[in-house]
């Protein structure tokens, strides 16, 4: 007589028979799969000699001494951002020549065959433009960041820089890895926050993915390296100012690193404290670099991703910010008005309107900031690169609109720290698959933001700096 | 704006943001008090079962006691639970309903799984994980309960050592000798004190034997029983003695005797991977084997950072670092 065996009946003695195993049952599973495996590894595998192995060990020793170890790190660093930062300035101009001459020969196209001047505008000054301006920016700096990145990262050098940094992190309830991904995110922010994949423990991972905006991104830098430019410096002799800017931008990144560990060390001590959390990091044994290998994961994978996802969300931006310039209210347009009646709330932050009208419309992409602010203060009908020479956007910014020190200051600050771009928000819920981590991330940084600038400009008031 | 227009908006928005369903400020307020008194519910239902567990009786003044609460508020309480057959009032005592007794448990089994996943899955101090668990025994239904149970792969006992109810309701019990039936000299964990009758119970607790403690039979005569447990002497009569329940040590605690922790281990120094420690479970255990740091396996500690901390050790060739703290926590044999 046998009964059919049912499934419930199954997992009914599985239940039973659990209690009755040892503690220990999944360490003994793991050990045998691993006693199994060695006994493989021993038939078939032959090691020769131990040249390569002595190698790394030496290599190890170098980078990871402490007279060695942080010079070296420094130097690689300071060569990829100076490689970035001039390689770019190149390219980006000429990318910008051939995309705004293409913008140019579909102006007079559209004017040629009579279509409406405000379906011209629409398409080439608006869409066309947001587009035009994102790519030039953001494509040369991430052909060459992401590459070199990459390289480090395929030689195997990039796991001993958490290795060596690793203590800092600590103390902050962060990872070692987070320097790799704040790292990454002097590229982009949102290629930093896919790179959090390196770090296995979830909390940590959260940490990364959420404090990773105070990294100013390479959208970013063209707004800080103008203002230390033409504020800052200013104040200097011409000998020195190439020199005040750098250290200007330097500061500033400082500041953004500090945020980073007083937000890591709030966010794990707070909202993060019950989630699971480990420690653990291999350092692989060095590889020679496979070139193939490392153009497709920075272009494919992380540059044409990054730039996709920006392009997506810069075209709306740029229709956006088209139409506000060119719908008139009374005898002014509509950004306009919208920025004089952010202006209080601007002034308060030690901004203006104009800033605050830039940043909403903007959110898209930190590049096309600087060009929105400039076409409200010129008074033009689409993004404009602003006067020539730094005398005369020192001109136009101060004599023209108002602005003081503190306003180009507080906008450093507020670039630094305000909420990330939209396709930075868009990674962090992919990355994350929760609507309430993206949102804190928004609401955290753009509280930031806030604070400081508030905080910076009551205490230049009350000192009577301004 | 204009202040008509300020007025104009506040009349609009002020009603919006109170009443939408679900979002708005009133539905807020009222997810929290239902929450507030799922809360004191519970609250009182462990208290109830903590003291049937003693042998004792809650009182509504025990209640209002516990839960911190006026005694007006807790008669209320206790009404509104009794409606709701959670418990029956005998005079001044009040007695746990069987459904009562199973929701008990099952905030029991909450708060016992909350405590695991802490310790281990968060790698939250101990000494902070009974209030965070606390706070979060109040949230989850049963079969939320039963996800975190079967996700941590159904732990028995919470980090400090008492069983978790199982889904049905029922504690494991606790397999123990009495002391006076066990092998002397071989050392043992209380595992039970027997707490009637209460006269015996009292005496024990007098002496300051406590649950989990790891004892030694020193002498064995028919007037008295010497414990030790390292440092205090222990005396009881036998009869007393007899509802002392012991159990064996684990193993780990056998091995842990001849072995030092990683961390100890200087550089170069090779050692033998003995255990890993009970203290790391969960995800930390799961990344360490996944990682190789099996029993038996050879380890050595190869790359010293600047600062210190962490150190990367040679393991089955590969070089993994880690910090001091989970390096205190794998047990090694210099070889």
């Amino acid at each position: 007589m046998s009964t059919e065996l049912q499934p419930k009946d199954v997992l009914a003695k599985a239940e039973a028979l659990r209690n009755s195993l040892s503690s220990g049952f999944r360490d003994e599973i793991v050990k045998s799969l691993y006693s199994e495996a060695e006994s493989i590894a021993k038939r078939a595998v032959k090691t020769a000699d131990n040249k390569r192995y002595d190698f790394d060990q030496k290599i190890d020793r170098l980078v990871t001494s402490p007279i060695t170890g942080l010079p070296i790190m420094l130097l690689l660093l300071t060569i990829i951002i100076w490689l970035t930062v001039t390689g770019a300035n190149v390219a980006s101009n000429a990318i910008a020549v051939v995309l705004f001459a293409v913008g140019d020969f579909g102006r007079n196209l559209f004017t040629q065959i009579g279509a409406p001047w405000w379906l011209t505008g629409f398409i080439w000054d608006g869409v066309y433009l947001g587009l035009a301006w994102v790519i030039s920016v953001m494509l040369p700096p991430m052909m060459i960041f992401f590459p070199a990145f990459t390289f480090l990262e395929d030689l195997g050098y990039l796991p001993r820089v958490a290795f060596n940094l690793d203590w800092m992190f600590k103390k902050t309830g962060a990872h070692g890895k987070q320097s790799l991904t704040m790292a990454m995110g002097f590229g982009c922010n949102a290629a930093g926050v896919i790179a959090t994949r390196v770090i296995d423990s979830p909390r940590e991972r959260l940490i990364a993915i959420l404090t990773n905006n105070f990294v100013p991104c390479n959208g970013r830098f063209p707004t800080l390296i103008m203002l230390a430019t033409v504020f800052v410096a200013a104040a200097f002799p011409p000998a020195l100012t190439s020199f005040v800017a750098a250290g200007t931008v330097v500061g500033v990144v400082l500041i953004g690193v500090g945020f980073t560990f007083l937000a890591s060390w709030i966010l794990s001590r707070t909202v993060l404290k019950g989630e699971a959390s480990a420690f653990t990091l291999e350092l692989p044994p060095y590889r020679r670099p496979n070139v193939s290998r490392i153009l497709y994961t920075s272009i494919i994978d992380r540059t044409i991703f990054v730039l996709w996802r920006a392009m997506q969300t810069a075209a709306p931006a740029g229709a956006i910010i088209w139409i506000m310039a060119n719908v008139p209210i009374g005898d002014t347009n509509l950004a306009r008005a919208v920025a004089d009646w952010l202006n209080p709330l601007g002034l308060l932050l030690g901004l203006d309107g104009v800033i605050l009208l830039a940043y909403i419309i903007a959110i898209p992409a930190n590049e096309i900031v600087v060009p929105t602010m400039m076409m409200v203060y010129m008074g033009a009908g689409m993004m404009v690169n602003g006067p020539s020479s730094n005398e005369a956007i020192f001109d136009l910014l101060v004599n023209g609109n108002g602005w003081t020190m503190l306003t180009a200051i507080n906008l450093m600050l507020f670039a630094l720290l305000h909420n990330p771009c939209a396709t930075t928000i868009m990674t962090i819920y992919k990355e994350t698959k929760s609507l309430k981590w993206a949102t804190l991330s928004v609401v955290m940084t753009l509280g930031t933001a806030f604070l400081v600038t508030f905080l910076t400009a009551s205490v230049a008031r009350l000192l009577g700096w301004v | 704006m204009s202040p008509t227009n300020w007025i104009l908006l506040s009349v609009f928005v002020l009603p919006l943001i109170t009443f939408i369903p679900r979002v708005g400020l009133l539905a807020v307020i009222k997810t929290y008090r239902a929450a507030k008194e799922r809360e004191h519910i519970e609250d009182a239902l462990k208290h109830l079962l903590d003291r049937e567990q003693q042998g004792r009786h809650a009182s509504p003044v025990s209640i209002a006691g516990t839960l911190d609460l006026p005694l007006g508020k807790a008669t209320q309480l206790i009404e509104h639970m009794e409606t709701q057959e959670l418990l029956e009032t005998r005079g001044n005592e009040l007695h746990l309903t069987t459904k009562g007794e199973r929701w008990a448990l099952h905030v029991v089994r909450a708060h016992r799984l909350w405590e695991r996943f802490l310790a281990d899955e968060a790698r939250m101090p101990l000494e902070r994980v009974h209030n965070e668990a606390q706070r979060r025994e109040h949230s989850l239904t049963e079969s939320q309960l039963d996800e975190l149970d079967a996700a941590m792969g159904h732990p028995t006992r919470d980090p400090h050592g008492d069983p978790i109810p199982t889904r049905e309701g029922t504690l494991p019990k606790v397999e123990g000798t009495p002391i006076t039936a066990w092998q002397a000299e071989r050392p043992a964990r209380i595992v039970h004190l027997e707490d009637e009758p209460a006269l015996a119970y009292q005496q024990i607790l007098a002496v300051g034997l406590r649950l989990g403690q790891v004892i030694r039979v020193l002498e064995k005569t028919q007037n008295r029983y010497l414990l030790s447990d390292g440092e205090t002497v222990y005396k009881l009569a036998p009869a007393v003695a007899a509802n002392v329940h012991v159990a064996a040590l684990p193993e780990s605690e056998m091995l842990k005797r001849e072995a030092v922790p990683l961390v100890e281990l200087a550089h170069d120094q090779r050692g033998e991977i003995v255990m890993l420690d009970e203290a790391v479970q969960g995800f930390t255990r799961r990344r360490f084997l996944d990682l190789g740091l099996t029993p038996g396996t050879v380890i050595y500690p190869e790359l010293q950072n600047f600062f210190g901390d962490p150190r990367a050790y040679r393991i089955r060739g590969t070089l993994i670092a880690l910090r001091k703290d989970q390096a205190a926590q794998i047990w090694v044999k210099p070889v």
